[in-house]
C-alpha cells in the first residue's frame, strides 16, 4: 500500500472530475473507464459527500448527465458544478451581451442569455467550430470593443478522446489573449470561486476535501492552491511525464478512480 | 565603436524601402545600381509569409530593379534552412504561394511544425494534427509572430495566435525564425563571408530592421518611406545608426562615409 493513502485520512468530500476519470469521450458519444461505474456507486453509499466538477463546456449538463447515466453512471443534474452555469450567472450579474464562440451542444445553456449587441466575447470548447471564420470573428468583435472583455469556460491545454488527444479551449483563448493584448477571466477549474461553490454545495470545507481528476495543472494544482487534497488518476489525459511536473506535486498517484475510492473508504476515516 | 571594420556587405528590406506595393521608391533602381558599382555584397532581407523568392523577384523585376534570386533572403527561407540544419520532415502550415521555397523537402510523415500565415490551415483538425506532433516532440517554427494582418475586410488574425495556441497547449517555445530575431540576420549573411560588424541594414521598420540588424551587430539605417511614421527613430534604443530619408539617402551616404 502506497505511503501517501495516509494522506486520505480526515476526508469528508470529493470532487470528481468527469472526463478522463469517469469516462473517455469522442465522437460517438463516449466509453466508461473500467471500474469507474462501480467506483462512483460506492462513494455513493459511503458516508463521503460527493460532487462532480468539470470543465466539460462543449454539451450542456442535461445531455453530459443522460450520456453518463447511459454509461451506467448514478449521476443527476444537481450533483454537477459546471462552467456554463456560472458563466450566465456572471453574465445576468455585470449586464454583459455575449458574442458566443462555442459548440451547438451547450447553446441551449445560454437561451436565456441577451446576445444582441455583444460587449463581450464567451469562450467555450467549441471544438471543430473552432474555425478560422469563427475565431476571425470572435477576434474583431473584441478589438472593436473600448474595454474588451473575454470570459473562458476553462482554461484546458488539451484532453482526451478516445482517438486521441485534442486541443482544449485554453489554447483558443491564449490565441485570443495574445492577438488582443487581453487576460480572459476564467470561469471553471482552476479557478478558487469554481471549486469554492463545488465545495458549498456539499457543505464541506477546503481543508476536508479531495479532488480526484486526470488533469495535473487544472485538477491537481488548482485543488491544492484552494487547500484541498489533490489525486492524479492515470488515465485520461494522463501522460507519464505528469508525474515529473515542475510545479505541481500531487497528493498521490492511483491508477484509476476505483483505486482512488478503495483507498478513500480505507483512509479516510483514520 | 572602435570594433567596427570596413563595410563588406549591404542587407536592404524590400517592401517599404525599395517599393511601396507596386511602385517603385523614386531613385532606387539607379541607387543599387551605384551601390553594385562598389566592392559590397548586396543581399535582401524580407518577413514574408506567403510570397516565394519567384513572385519577389518578378514584382521586383517589374521595377526594374537589378536583383537576383539568390540574393534574397526571406523568412521561409531561414525557415527552410532551419529545417535542414535539424533534418527534420515538417508538417507545412503555409500559404500555398510560399510552398516552392519548400520544394524537396521531405514532409511525409512529419516529425517537425512549420507556422507560417496560412489561414486555411487554422482550424481545429489541422491544429489538432499539429498539436500531436509537437507533444511527440517535434520542434515547432514560426517564420513570424504577428498578432493580426490587415485585409481589405478589416483585421484578422496573423500566425502568432495560433502558435501561441500549439505553445500553451504543448508546454514548448516556438523558435521564431524572421526578422528582428538575431539568428535572421547571422543567417542571411552566412555564405558571404562577412561578419555582422561589416554590415549595414537599410529599412524602414525601427524595431524589426534597424532595431534587430543593429541587435546582431550590424548598423542600422532607418528610411523614412514605408511603414516609418514620426519618431519611430525614438523606439529603438540604441538608437538607428543614421535616419534618413530615403534608400537612395542611405546608398549616398555608404558611399561617402562607410567605404
Amino acid at each position: 500500500m502506497a505511503a501517501w493513502a495516509e494522506r486520505l485520512a480526515g476526508v469528508r468530500g470529493v470532487l470528481l472530475d468527469i472526463s478522463g476519470v469517469l469516462y473517455d469521450c469522442d465522437a460517438g458519444g463516449g466509453s466508461a473507464i473500467a471500474g469507474s461505474v462501480e467506483a462512483v456507486a460506492r462513494l455513493k453509499q459511503s458516508h463521503l459527500k460527493m460532487r462532480f466538477c468539470t470543465n466539460d463546456s462543449q454539451k450542456s449538463r442535461g445531455e453530459l448527465v443522460g450520456l453518463l447515466q447511459q454509461l451506467g453512471f448514478d449521476i443527476s443534474e444537481d450533483e454537477v458544478t459546471s462552467p456554463a452555469p456560472a458563466t450566465c450567472r456572471i453574465l445576468k450579474e455585470r449586464g454583459l451581451r455575449p458574442h458566443l464562440l462555442i459548440h451547438e451542444r451547450v447553446r441551449s445553456e445560454f437561451d436565456e442569455i441577451d446576445t444582441s449587441n455583444p460587449n463581450c466575447v464567451v469562450i467555450a470548447d467549441a471544438a471543430e467550430s473552432f474555425s478560422y471564420q469563427n475565431m476571425n470573428k470572435a477576434f474583431q468583435v473584441l478589438m472593436e470593443l473600448e474595454n474588451p472583455v473575454l470570459i473562458s469556460l476553462g482554461k484546458g491545454r488539451y484532453y482526451k478522446e478516445t482517438s486521441g488527444l485534442v486541443l482544449d479551449v485554453g489554447a483558443y483563448m491564449k490565441a485570443l489573449e495574445y492577438a488582443c493584448g487581453i487576460k480572459a477571466e476564467v470561469v471553471g477549474k482552476p479557478s478558487p470561486e469554481f471549486f469554492q461553490a463545488a465545495l458549498q454545495a456539499i457543505g464541506v470545507e477546503a481543508h476536508q476535501a479531495v479532488m480526484i481528476g486526470d488533469d495535473i495543472v487544472g485538477d491537481v494544482g488548482g485543488a491544492q492552491r484552494c487547500g484541498m487534497r489533490g489525486l492524479l488518476v492515470r488515465t485520461g489525459k494522463f501522460r507519464p511525464t505528469d508525474e515529473h511536473h515542475p510545479e505541481v506535486k500531487p497528493d498521490g498517484y492511483v491508477d484509476n478512480l476505483a483505486e482512488a475510492v478503495a483507498l478513500l473508504l480505507q483512509h479516510a476515516n483514520k | 565603436m572602435a570594433a567596427r571594420r570596413a563595410l563588406k556587405a549591404v542587407l536592404v528590406d524590400l517592401s517599404g524601402t525599395l517599393h511601396i506595393e507596386d511602385a517603385a521608391v523614386p531613385g532606387s533602381q539607379e541607387a543599387l545600381k551605384r551601390l553594385r558599382g562598389t566592392s559590397v555584397i548586396v543581399r535582401f532581407v524580407t518577413n514574408t509569409t506567403k510570397e516565394s523568392k519567384q513572385d519577389l523577384l518578378e514584382r521586383l523585376r517589374k521595377l526594374e530593379f537589378d536583383i537576383s534570386e539568390d540574393e534574397i533572403f526571406t523568412s521561409l527561407t531561414a525557415a527552410r534552412s532551419l529545417v535542414e540544419q535539424k533534418q527534420v520532415r515538417p508538417m507545412l502550415l503555409v500559404d500555398d504561394r510560399a510552398l516552392p521555397d519548400f520544394k524537396g523537402i521531405q514532409t511525409s510523415d512529419p516529425n517537425a511544425v512549420v507556422v507560417g500565415l496560412a489561414p486555411e490551415h487554422f482550424h481545429y483538425e489541422i491544429l489538432n494534427q499539429a498539436f500531436r506532433l509537437l507533444l511527440d516532440g517535434a520542434p515547432l517554427i514560426a517564420i513570424h509572430k504577428a498578432r493580426y494582418y490587415k485585409r481589405k475586410d478589416g483585421l484578422a488574425l496573423g500566425p502568432g495566435p495560433f502558435v501561441t495556441a500549439l505553445e500553451y497547449a504543448t508546454d514548448t517555445k516556438a523558435t521564431v525564425v524572421g526578422k528582428p530575431e538575431r539568428t535572421f540576420f547571422l543567417e542571411a549573411l552566412r555564405g558571404t563571408g562577412c561578419e555582422p560588424e561589416e554590415a549595414v541594414m537599410i529599412g524602414d521598420d525601427s524595431r524589426d530592421d534597424v532595431g534587430g540588424a543593429q541587435n546582431a551587430g550590424m548598423l542600422g539605417i532607418l528610411v523614412k518611406t514605408g511603414k516609418y511614421r514620426a519618431a519611430d527613430e525614438e523606439k529603438i534604443n540604441p538608437p538607428p545608426y543614421l535616419t534618413c530619408e530615403s534608400f537612395p539617402h542611405a546608398v549616398d551616404h555608404i558611399l561617402q562615409h562607410l567605404l
